[in-house]
């Protein structure tokens, strides 16, 4: 059986009791019992994050444009311009030139790294495959701009972040990560016909499947 | 002392006074009214309900109620450019979709704004080098601020609200909007290319004088090499049930050849082996239709299905001559194929003899080139196959812009007169049809119109309010998918299939990731596998639910059910964020497992999704809307699809299992782990708009099902994935493989030559296929249903055009 205007009544009063627990819940946020933006599967409802006033905590993994980590304590730059940053890079958006000695001879340095933030598509497929752990995933999204250029193309000095930056807003990745540095860096202690270790992750190798 | 330091705080105060409240010269009078002025416009920036692609999401979810534009004062989207004063670009701006920009920007009234959301409005973003995309939208407006990202989070789009703001707060009387001599910019013309109107006497002055266009010759041409395995006569390890047999003796009696996995039937007899197939066979579904261009020859690619039963595609190939391709159509016999043979015939060139309405369908009447052809340049071409040699080593950076005469995205034919361009067009390419009965009308709605889900055109043939005929008119979102991803190495191809269908990015990195697999004969772990499965069901909801809300948005029910549908994306979309990095371009999948495994405070939050918030949450919608008089006096008996028509018109998932066909891929041809869980294939009698609302709803109890069981039996800690390579060389080879996505049947046509790139790459999209019966449902009914009929369908565009 249909009643006329039972329908909008019954919508309305979904929308009063949704209106009236937003004072509870405010309630709530305003004696300290929940962050912003940390209403989950278990909350009722959703609370509106009063950005900029407040920021929602975006997860760790949580990337957007990347970096390039410099050691904190030497500037050293960990980048060594392998170039597999430029190679998987879905939209090709990574302009990397290797860095020369004096002799002529290429060094494990970039001379120039350059990003084109309006072609990135912040997959995050560089840092996955970096094999030397200097190209991470930045957290930073407030990035908006009056000008098109040339703030759209991030230069080297533009990219280079310090580790101690990255380890704060990333821990777990960063203690994962120093503990895979140091499993090879035992590894390469351990001398096993002089050659090199080749680094753990990225190694392109033609697969022939069965 | 005192004295001395109270004299100072006096004269601070007297200062402090005399800069904020004073008002001491007209200057000053003047700033004040600068103030006020900039106080009302910044706060009340009315954006325009207009949305482009990926970013469009995120500028909905950012007016919805977690992040809340309304804050700002900029809570009304106006459907009306004449109303709004802000534009947000949100999106990838193509060739075909920039003519309409400008001219919505150009009926806008001043002061206006214009926002550039994202990579593709800032500079082209990932699609820059596709042959129909823009690069940039400042090269036809006035932007004021970028905001960078792909997408950018709501979060990054409200910052650079208010840096507009600031920007606003900037502006004086002395050099008002109204005094200010904005350069009048003309709608572009869709020619042989874009044609920006201001460059027209360069254009003319270079295509005389033969100038090169490409600044930089390319280094190396596109090979044309065939894949050997796809082009000899082998089975391709196919396994031939009895069944098959069958369709193969039938196919032999044509004259038939097995070629790879699939059959090569002689162009003269395909017609009459088609009917042979469907009538004795059984074949009744068309599920795919593609084609790939080979050294000589393009082949037509057909795969085959009977939806009485269960089992892999029959894959029927037709050959034809590569310098005049042409081939019968099959649309007389499966409709479903309409479109489809209009695709193939826009990137390819290959006629369709007897098809009803054969015209270019992504890119535009006029149009040159045929895009999908192993020999079409993009403008910005630079090599045929990435990784590119010029990004490394010695990796000079030259904007693409610079390579390019016209510093634009946009090649002309050689022997093109700019002067047989008609100056302006009175809309966008495709509406210039003469009427002959003046009782009639035709009504365009869109590609910017409220209710068509984002970029898509109907044209409508109206008498009085009823529907006497619809065309649907794509391309608006064509962003060169296919293209790209034969450029793209194998993995390069997920982050793109992110971008297919915006809102199930999870399954469609599935599909690709299985599809690869299954061409690779890679193994996937256990802890994968269940993720994958978790991943794709929680996708399913995230969908239905968003799907629910906007055809309730276009029923009229505007905005609260999809506020509350957003409520449940938003905490989907937190989990996503959580395990991928990222809410929307999740890009989670590699071959053979995931990216990296679930973070430690993910399966807390998951099992409580699963036990306490989804099921209310379904709960609460089921009961408020399905009941609801608005919603059944609105859909019951709207655009009543049989399941006979459901089948012939290659309808897929929810839309055919509506109209009754228990058809569902999960079961038909089990991928992943489906073959392990309990779930029921729901369907509906009745076929019309109504029971597609339905059973979306029944499928969400369904994937609740599923991940209750995956959270039963989720395995313990291990690997995630087999072997994460940037590289793969999958053996010379095709494959077709199809999932069961939210949106319907989303296959994957995959040729490999054995390099590190596919050599093939065709997307069969679920939503596309699904519109071929739009125009069939529509007719006869009024203009306010087709709304409702399109939002049955559930469509999304970045899908629809790839």
């Amino acid at each position: 059986m249909r009643v006329l205007g039972l329908e909008t009544a019954r919508g309305l009063l979904l929308t009063l009791r949704h209106f009236l627990r937003t004072y509870v819940v405010g309630a709530r946020r305003s004696l300290g019992m929940r962050a912003p933006g940390k209403e989950g599967p278990g909350s009722a409802g959703i609370v509106t994050v009063q950005y900029p006033e407040e920021r929602r905590e975006n997860p760790e993994r949580f990337r957007v444009l990347p970096v390039l980590l410099y050691e904190e304590e030497t500037g050293e730059v960990r980048c060594t311009a392998c170039g597999i940053c430029a190679r998987v890079c879905p939209p090709q958006c990574i302009w990397i030139v290797q860095a020369k000695g004096a002799d002529g001879k290429a060094r494990p340095k970039p001379e120039e790294y350059l990003v084109e933030t309006n072609v990135c598509m912040n997959c995050g497929m560089c840092a996955e495959f970096c094999p030397f752990d200097a190209v991470r995933m930045d957290n930073r999204y407030e990035l908006a701009e009056r000008e098109r250029r040339p703030g759209d193309v991030m230069r080297l000095t533009d990219l280079m972040v310090s580790t101690r930056y990255w380890a704060r807003s990333h821990p777990v990745a960063w203690a994962s990560m120093e503990e895979q540095r140091r499993i090879r860096a035992a590894a390469k202690a351990v001398p096993r016909g002089g050659g090199l270790t080749p680094p753990s992750s990225g190694v392109q190798t033609p697969k022939s499947p069965a | 002392m005192a004295g001395e330091a109270g004299g100072e705080a006096m004269r601070a105060i007297e200062e402090e006074v005399r800069r904020r409240v004073a008002v001491l010269s007209w200057r000053g009078l003047l700033s004040l009214g600068d103030r006020a002025a900039s106080y009302g416009r910044r706060s009340s920036l009315w954006p325009m309900q207009f949305g482009l692609a990926c970013c469009a999401i995120e500028m909905i979810a950012t007016a919805a109620s977690r992040f809340d534009l309304a804050r700002f004062g900029s809570d009304i989207f106006r459907g009306s450019p004449r109303q709004a004063d802000l534009m947000i670009i949100s999106g990838t701006v193509t060739k075909k979709m920039a003519p309409v920009i400008v001219r919505l920007y150009d009926q806008m009234a001043e002061p206006k704004y214009v926002m550039s959301m994202g990579a593709c409005a800032n500079g082209g973003g990932p699609f820059k080098e596709g042959y129909n995309v823009v690069s940039g939208i400042d090269e036809f407006l006035p932007v004021d601020v970028y905001v960078r990202g792909c997408p950018p989070t709501p979060q990054a789009l409200l910052h650079g609200l208010m840096e507009l703001q600031k920007r606003i707060d900037g502006e004086s009387f002395i050099k008002a909007w109204h005094l200010r001599k904005r350069p009048e910019v003309p709608p572009p013309v869709a020619g042989p290319d874009l044609v920006d109107l201001r460059q027209l006497p360069e254009i003319r002055d270079g295509l005389s004088r033969s100038l090169p266009q490409r600044l930089k010759a390319p280094k190396e041409a596109p090979s044309l090499r065939p894949p050997a395995a796809v082009t000899e006569s082998a089975t391709g390890g196919a396994v031939v049930t009895a069944r098959d047999q069958r369709a193969h003796e039938v196919l032999a009696s044509f004259g038939a050849k097995p070629a790879g996995g699939a059959f090569l039937v002689p162009a003269a007899r395909w017609t009459e082996a088609a009917v042979a197939l469907r009538d004795t066979q059984g074949y009744d579904y068309l599920a795919n239709l593609t084609a790939a261009d080979y050294e000589g020859s393009i082949e037509a690619v057909y795969h085959l299905y009977r939806t009485k039963d269960a089992g892999p595609a029959l894959a029927v190939k037709v050959r034809a001559d590569r310098n005049d391709p042409e081939v019968p159509s099959v649309t007389p016999v499966w409709p479903g194929a309409a479109l489809q043979e209009r695709e193939v015939f826009d990137m390819f060139g290959m006629r369709f003899r007897g098809h009803p309405g054969l015209k270019r369908i992504l890119t535009w009447d006029g149009f040159s080139g045929w895009p999908l052809r192993k020999d079409f340049m993009e403008p910005y071409y630079d090599e045929p196959r990435k990784p590119y040699s010029t990004r490394w080593r010695e990796g000079h950076w030259v904007a693409a812009e610079e390579r390019n005469r016209w510093r634009r995205n946009v090649l002309y034919p050689a022997d093109w007169d700019p002067d047989s361009l008609p100056p302006s067009r009175p809309c966008a390419p495709e509406c210039d049809t003469e009427l002959e009965d003046d009782r009639r009308l035709l009504v365009s709605l869109g590609p910017q119109h409220p209710s068509t889900h984002g970029v898509f055109q109907m044209r409508v043939l109206l008498e009085g309010e009823r529907i006497v005929d619809l065309e649907p008119v794509f391309g608006y979102l064509h962003r060169s998918h296919e293209k790209l991803g034969e450029r793209n190495a194998w993995l390069m191809n997920m982050p793109y299939t992110d971008r297919l269908d915006y809102f199930c990015s999870m399954s469609n990195n599935l599909a690709y990731a299985t599809a690869v697999e299954k061409l690779c004969g890679m193994k996937v772990p256990e802890r994968a596998e269940y993720i994958r499965v978790m991943m794709a069901e929680l996708t399913r909801i995230l969908n239905h639910f968003m799907s629910v809300g906007f055809l309730l948005n276009e029923l009229g029910a505007m905005f609260t059910p999809m506020l509350y549908a957003l409520e449940e994306r938003e905490i989907i979309l937190d989990l996503f964020e959580m395990a991928s990095g990222s809410r929307m371009m999740c890009n989670y999948m590699r071959f053979s497992g995931v990216s990296a495994d679930l973070p430690a405070e993910f399966m807390p939050l998951f099992s409580r999704l699963v036990t306490e918030r989804l099921p209310r949450a379904i709960e609460h919608m089921d009961g408020f809307l399905t009941r609801s008089d608005l919603v059944m006096d609105r859909m019951r008996g709207i655009g009543v699809l049989t399941p006979e028509k459901a089948v012939a018109w290659s309808a897929s998932g929810p839309v055919l299992r509506a109209s009754g066909v228990k058809y569902d891929v999960r079961r038909a041809e089990p991928y992943s782990i489906y073959d392990r869980f309990e779930f029921e294939v729901p369907t509906y009698p009745n076929g019309d708009a109504y029971d597609r609302y339905r059973i979306r709803i029944a499928e969400m109890w369904q994937s609740l099902r599923i991940l209750e069981q995956v959270l039963k039996g989720f395995p313990g800690p291990g690997p995630v994935v087999e072997r994460n390579q940037y590289s793969i060389r999958p053996p010379e080879g095709e494959v077709y493989h199809r999932c069961e996505n939210p949106k319907g049947e989303l296959g994957f046509y995959l040729v490999s030559d054995g390099s590190a790139n596919p050599y093939r790459y065709h997307v069969r999209a679920p939503s596309f296929v699904n519109l071929t019966a739009l125009s069939e449902m529509c007719r006869g009914h009024l203009l306010a249903d087709a709304v409702a009929v399109l939002g049955s369908l559930d469509v999304m565009m970045g899908e629809v055009d790839r």
